[in-house]
């Protein structure tokens, strides 16, 4: 326990300057935004996200106007107007619950690239079989079939529990 | 060499073990191995209003008492979000106000026609008092903007 806390120590040391420069960056990129939360991961990063609802910092940069409206909301807010009320929501937060969970149609085109390339495939196999594939060789028609089916026969093919089992050679004919 | 370093080792583990086991105190419930919960549904709703009745709570702790409430499977009470909202009035912040009133309202899931309306009937007097307008007022149940996509 003592030795793991001396390792982590030493880590920490070691680390400590790159730590530091790796915080500074991070915050650097929110500009004039303030910190307000937790967010997703402790991280000062704005996500529109159903399940972590308030962000890990405000959405709008603090521009003069924005300045004013939080002095005005210091008040009393039933004196607020919708418009300025409005403006303090969207200058804190991107998108509202109902923009989030908007249906995005997507999966229209899903579903048509989908079936453009199930008809491209089809195209192929038809492109395939008129031009690729050989004919049919000519064993397979049904004379011969059924002259290869009576030499099994005659050949007594799988007598046990097979073809020649359901043949009754007394009567010449099937079972 | 490495018996001596793992005899110290392990004197120090059992000296620190021992330290830890002196320092619980007496008044807590019996220590929980397992990651589940003993806690009542009073005991959190207390908890939670509690926590959010504190006088001097800043703004980064309501947001984060907020969002752990919100990844819980259950709908806020109304006593723990009449005490959000007071919250809110405290530290200034109305489109704070607003942005729990959406996530409370999700929260509902699919019963939210059953559980909502029952919540803002219980803290209408609340919202009027404090002059905070439900999304619904705002005009935010239907989107209002639309968000340009970074691909196009």
């Amino acid at each position: 326990m003592a030795l793991r806390q001396c390792a982590i120590v030493a880590l920490r040391n070691g680390l400590g300057g790159r730590q530091q420069v790796a915080a500074a960056s991070s915050l650097a990129k929110i500009g004039n935004r303030d910190v307000v939360g937790y967010g997703v991961n402790g991280a000062p990063n704005y996500y529109d996200r159903v399940d972590f609802p308030m962000p890990a910092v405000r959405f709008k940069e603090n521009t003069p106007d924005v300045m004013a409206l939080r002095e005005k909301e210091k008040g009393d807010w039933n004196k607020l107007t919708m418009e300025e009320k409005k403006a303090l929501y969207r200058a804190s937060f991107c998108q509202t619950f109902a923009e989030m969970k908007a249906p995005t149609g997507e999966w229209k085109s899903i579903l048509g690239i989908s079936l453009l390339a199930s008809s491209i495939a089809i195209w192929v196999y038809l492109l395939m079989k008129v031009y690729v594939y050989d004919a049919i060789p000519d064993t397979l028609s049904q004379e011969k079939k059924e002259a290869q089916l009576k030499r099994m026969i005659d050949l007594r093919a799988n007598p046990v529990t097979g073809v020649s089992s359901k043949w009754d050679y007394e009567k010449g004919d099937w079972k | 060499m490495l018996r001596s370093a793992l005899s110290r080792a392990s004197c120090l583990a059992r000296a620190s073990l021992l330290e830890t086991a002196s320092r619980v105190p007496a008044a807590t419930v019996s220590r929980n191995v397992s990651k589940h919960s003993t806690e009542t549904d009073a005991e959190l709703d207390a908890r939670y209003e509690a926590y959010f009745s504190r006088n001097d709570i800043d703004g980064w702790e309501i947001r984060k008492a907020m969002n752990d409430l919100c990844g819980m499977d259950l709908v806020p009470e109304p006593k723990i979000i009449i005490a959000a909202l007071k919250a809110c009035r405290r530290v200034n912040d109305y489109a704070l106000a607003v942005r729990f009133m959406e996530a409370v309202k999700e929260k509902c899931g699919n019963k939210q026609k059953e559980i909502y309306p029952y919540i803002l009937q219980e803290i209408g007097p609340t919202l009027k008092e404090l002059g905070v307008n439900t999304p619904e007022e705002l005009g935010y149940d239907k989107p209002e903007l639309a968000l340009a996509s970074v691909y196009d």
